[in-house]
């Protein structure tokens, strides 16, 4: 791969430079230390009168809690306590899972333990401390819980029904949350257009498969009134808020510490009650407390995400131009809205982004959020676009098979020109520094579309389906606090960085924002050796601890190199500023002669310089040599926050290719192409791996993934022998190729990167496998798209 | 996911495993621990006593044993796909393990663990039955040999009993134009299948003198399809014929990736593919 990109973001340097870091694919340093096996993991701390905790988790979708014995279970070896809801409420007050910027949602208080009612299989009801997690699971056995079984509200289909199971009798119906946006007057375009095509997709329900599960260490010290959280979560000062709220304690002492955290996709950026009732029961026994979630627990009570039905229509002029969309969604999200990012943002992202790269001038979606018993659902990993691009994309391919046009130029005709931004999604939302016109041309040509269609033709004789797709989409990254603060959440949208010259003349930097094995650590690294002007190893990172670094979001939405990485360029450059004009005060000269190369203050016409070591050895320990009134400061800090936009937007296009056993349903894919303008790539090695890893997780949505349940609400693949992911079998060459449209909104010109693939992909992947069956009339409407979809679909079985 | 409590026990030869599998009804033995270990983590089964037979020597013996190819039980899956007898005897054998979990699992799981298991979605007692192999076990009576399809009764359920260790399988050499030809459908490449097929073929694809189908990731066991494959040898490969035959030969078991109905259609097709692989 070519290591060197053009740099075309005209306010970073050139690339020529020495420590041009920004714009190359440099390894990762902290990628070592995990092959080593030398990473820190929550599961990896002892710490002193540590015990451990095992939850009895409902086995029930839906069951009345009558009474529940725990006196056996107390006298079982090993075993501090067991407590159920009465003792952990004591400690922890209960939390409701709405904000106040989406209009009404209505999701009941939500306990960390089940009080009388458990609403759904895998709702923690009692907790066993014990010396080891096998002492606690057997004590578990032991505990007498009389259930009575209720009947269990499943399909999200008939959860508004009048005979539907009312999960929540309080608040009447089962409707969580709905919304309508309104642009223009489709029942009007519509019957002026020439064509108009529908579509009905379902997308099952999913869950973002870590391979570290989640884990928590609670460690309450009461002599200090202090309250330590070792936490593989994603938003450190988030929950820092979140515990100090409901255990009472003081904001300031608490401290949260994530190390290395092993991928998070969204999944660990939520409030569990199991995590909860840990911190509880810390601050209660007054001891360390450790949970690691076992995979059981994880299919049963991580967040599960999609799980949507939608349909859609559009309409179209016999040239092809999109005249109208309107779609129409359904989604269920488990019995509460998850705390405190709430459950409607999955459906509120479909109705903003659908049809998003495409001048639609009429458009109207309904969205409908409801109950249901099932494990709760909220964001992961491409909130909502799955569905906005599938729904999107399958119905513009639909148009164009109708009125016989190429479904790239379909695309083309409709896209807003890039020259036409700042402008706005069809649902109002407005998109800046986009590029659909260049990404999609830049797809065709490494696609090579006529030879595709060849072979297309070539396997059907041999009778093979093989088809192909292209779409296009926006991701939504770098969000404002127009995202989550604006409705009331304790969410920070502005990020901080931290960096200082030390005496060896070590440089250290800190940062709000957090690494999950995506390699943030050697962006920032890049962002500050590359604006500072020194040798990439003289870095060194903290990131994840609240008494450590600057307050902030940390990271989610993609939102870490575009404004984590931009409060580094920041103070970055506020540390050079400070050095050279230390550097000049030493050197009695003026500051604008100087520069910072490989560690060194140089003079830029030539004669000795100073390095960056003495510099600091002179401030530290020498200052009295200084001239007096100099500024001596080697720290500097700054923030960043995106203002005036809600959201920056990434655009890309992808392809791909797949064939499909007509025996036996199977589908190859056999090759994926990817476009992304992410702006500025500050690692494209790493860019382009967060492109293919999202890429794969698109690939499990739409091929493989889906938490089973039967019509009790039992899930009946909580396993990973039964919970089919893709692995390196399943996964195709993915060619990824880049447009690069910087965001006007920094300096750094850096959008989120983290998303679309797995966005587009199932997108994509349904349009090529719906392109290879429509050869012999058949389609396919369903995500997963499974081996006997596809036999029903053509009518074997 | 701990497993519950038990106590565990490294069998210094085959008599002491015996010995104690013998007098603790609740005893299981332990071999590559692949199936065992991941059941007990579950708590799906919490037995007294792991007998832990992986030390034992000479259990791995792979060797030609008159006219049969043996394979010691505690072969691992690795073991077999790299022994020279077994290629040169029954080259099925590495197509067959390749699918068989991936290579961390075939490092550790074994052939009379996967024969002694009886998953019915498993390859190799489908194999075994396919080839009319001997099970040999050993017990406090000594040795019995048991024809592989009297072996299997039922969802994970064998003939063995309490005091019986599995201690190899005896393959028949394969005769002159003999052939053991398999194929099988997952939904990822490793997984355990939702459909799969052994034959036992004598002659040559134009012109096949004998056949056996078995079936596995069908039924409760592996499926023997006597009449099918006496179907296809009278009028060659009929889709709807065979299907309509399957139907009513094998008790199709459906489960989370495939419906009965689709195992049916797989096991059909599965037919044509197996035999489009025989040389003309
Ligand atoms: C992810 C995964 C995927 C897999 N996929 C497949 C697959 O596609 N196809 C397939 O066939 N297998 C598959 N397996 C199972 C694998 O092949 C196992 O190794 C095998 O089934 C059992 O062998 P083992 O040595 O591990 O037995 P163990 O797990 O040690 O034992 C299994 C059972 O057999 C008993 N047992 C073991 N050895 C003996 C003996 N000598 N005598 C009497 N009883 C004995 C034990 O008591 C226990 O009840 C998979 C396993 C995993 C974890």
């Amino acid at each position: 791969m070519d290591d060197i990109k053009v740099n075309q973001n005209p306010k970073l340097g050139s690339l020529d430079r020495p420590n041009s870091y920004i714009g190359r694919s440099l390894p990762r340093e902290n990628a070592k230390k995990h092959l080593d096996g030398g990473g820190q993991f929550v599961d990896d701390l002892t710490l002193p009168r540590m015990v451990h905790v095992a939850f009895l988790r409902s086995p029930f979708a839906h069951a009345e809690i009558k009474s529940i014995n725990t006196n056996d279970a107390k006298k079982s070896d090993g075993v501090v306590d067991v407590f159920t809801a009465k003792e952990i409420d004591e400690v922890c007050k209960p939390w409701i899972g709405t904000l106040g910027h989406l209009g009404e949602m209505r999701s009941p208080e939500q306990t960390p333990l089940a009080k009388k009612i458990a609403r759904w299989q895998g709702e923690p009801v009692a907790v066993v401390i014990a010396d080891s997690r096998a002492q606690a699971e057997d004590a578990l056995e032991l505990i007498e819980v009389d259930w009575a079984e209720k009947e269990a509200q499943v399909d999200m289909e008939t959860a508004l029904d009048s005979n539907a199971v009312v999960i929540h009798p309080e608040l009447g119906n089962n409707l969580f949350w709905t919304r309508t946006v309104n642009q223009g007057d489709v029942e009007k375009a519509f019957k002026k257009a020439d064509a108009v095509v529908e579509a009905t997709l379902d997308f099952a329900r999913h869950t973002g498969v870590t391979l570290e599960s989640r884990g928590i260490v609670a460690d309450w010290n009461k002599a200090e009134n202090k309250m330590t959280i070792y936490h593989n979560g994603q938003a450190p000062h988030m929950m820092q808020h979140i515990i100090a709220k409901h255990l009472d304690l003081n904001e300031g002492l608490v401290r949260i510490v994530s190390r290395d955290v092993g991928g998070s996709f969204g999944i660990k950026v939520h409030v569990y009650p199991d995590e909860m009732a840990v911190t509880a029961i810390s601050k209660k026994i007054g001891r360390p407390v450790k949970f690691i979630a076992d995979r059981l627990e994880s299919f049963t009570t991580d967040i599960h995400a999609r799980c949507h039905k939608i349909s859609g229509k559009l309409g179209v002029d016999k040239n092809g131009k999109i005249l109208a969309m309107e779609i129409d969604d359904l989604s269920g999200i488990g019995p509460f809205s998850m705390y405190p990012r709430t459950s409607a943002i999955e459906t509120n992202q479909v109705l903003n982004l659908s049809g998003a790269p495409y001048v639609i001038p009429n458009y109207k979606a309904v969205g409908t959020v409801v109950f249901q018993n099932k494990t709760p659902m909220c964001q992961y990993r491409a909130v909502g676009h799955p569905i906005a691009v599938a729904i999107t994309e399958a119905l513009i391919d639909k148009a164009a098979y109708k009125i016989d046009m190429d479904i790239d130029k379909i695309r083309k005709i409709n896209f807003i020109p890039d020259n036409a931004y700042p402008n706005k999604c069809p649902s109002g939302v407005p998109l800046e520094d986009l590029s659909h016109e260049a990404s999609m041309d830049k797809l065709l040509e490494i696609m090579d579309i006529k030879e595709i269609e060849a072979q297309n033709e070539e396997d059907f004789k041999k009778g093979v389906l093989t088809g192909h797709g292209v779409i296009s989409m926006c991701e939504v990254t770098n969000p404002s606090p127009l995202f989550y603060g604006v409705g009331g959440a304790h969410i920070s949208s502005q990020d901080g960085a931290s960096i200082r010259l030390e005496g060896s003349g070590a440089i250290h930097l800190s940062s709000s924002i957090t690494e999950q094995g995506q390699g943030t650590e050697a962006i920032m690294k890049q962002i500050a050796a590359d604006q500072l002007g020194v040798k990439m190893e003289s870095v060194r990172v903290t990131l994840g601890d609240t008494d450590a670094t600057p307050y902030g979001g940390g990271t989610w939405a993609s939102r870490g190199a575009g404004i984590g990485g931009e409060a580094v360029l920041k103070a970055a450059r506020k540390l050079k500023d400070n050095i050279l004009n230390i550097a000049a005060a030493i050197m009695q000269t003026d500051k604008d002669t100087l520069d910072i190369e490989d560690n060194n203050v140089i003079r830029k016409n030539g004669g000795e310089g100073i390095t960056l070591q003495k510099l600091a050895e002179t401030v530290y320990y020498r200052g009295h040599e200084l001239p007096k009134g100099t500024n001596a400061e080697l720290l500097a800090t700054a923030s960043f926050l995106i203002e005036g936009i809600p959201f920056v937007f990434t655009n890309s296009a992808m392809g791909c290719q797949v064939s499909i056993d007509q025996d036996t349903g199977i589908i190859k894919i056999n090759k994926f192409w990817a476009v992304e303008d992410c702006g500025t790539q500050i690692n494209p090695k790493l860019v382009e791996e967060q492109i293919r890893g999202g890429v794969i997780q698109g690939i499990g949505g739409a091929l493989f993934e889906e938490c089973v349940y039967d019509n009790q609400g039992n899930m009946q693949n909580a396993t990973m022998a039964d919970y089919l992911v893709p692995m390196a079998y399943e996964m195709p060459d993915i060619i990824v190729d880049h447009v690069t449209t910087n965001s006007g909104r920094s300096i750094i010109g850096a959008k989120g990167a983290g998303e679309a693939g797995t966005g587009g992909a199932p997108a994509v992947i349904m349009n090529a496998v719906n392109n290879a069956l429509k050869q012999v009339n058949a389609e396919v409407v369903s995500q997963p798209i499974t081996p006997e979809k596809i036999l029903k679909a053509l009518g074997k079985i | 996911m701990k497993a519950a409590h038990f106590s565990y026990h490294e069998a210094l030869n085959l008599q002491d495993a015996i010995k104690i599998k013998a007098h603790d009804d609740e005893s299981v033995i332990l071999a590559g621990g692949q199936s065992l270990l991941p059941a007990l983590n579950m708590r799906l089964s919490s037995p007294t006593c792991l007998i832990d037979i992986s030390k034992i020597s000479g259990l791995n013996e792979i060797k030609i044993d008159g006219q049969t190819l043996f394979i010691g039980a505690l072969a691992t899956h690795s073991d077999v796909m790299n022994n020279k007898t077994v290629k040169n005897n029954m080259p099925c054998m590495f197509d067959i393990l390749k699918m068989v979990a991936h290579p961390a699992i075939r490092n550790k799981g074994t052939h009379g663990g996967s024969i002694a298991y009886g998953d019915p979605a498993a390859e190799l007692p489908a194999l075994a039955v396919a080839t009319n192999a001997e099970i040999i076990v050993s017990g406090q009576n000594g040795d019995r040999s048991i024809n592989a399809k009297d072996f299997y009764l039922g969802l994970f359920e064998t003939t063995i009993n309490q005091d019986e260790i599995v201690v190899g399988i005896k393959y028949p050499l394969l005769k002159k134009g003999q052939k053991i030809v398999f194929d099988e459908v997952c939904r990822r490449h490793g997984d355990y299948a939702m459909a799969g097929l052994i034959a036992n073929v004598m002659g040559s694809k134009n012109d096949i003198k004998d056949l056996k189908l078995v079936f596995f990731a069908t039924g409760d066991k592996p499926d023997v399809a006597d009449k099918t494959a006496r179907l296809c040898l009278e009028n060659g490969y009929d889709y709807d014929k065979l299907k309509n035959s399957l139907s009513t030969e094998i008790d199709f078991a459906g489960d989370l990736n495939s419906s009965s109905e689709m195992k049916l259609h797989l096991a059909t097709v599965l037919i044509k593919k197996v035999l489009s692989k025989l040389e003309i």
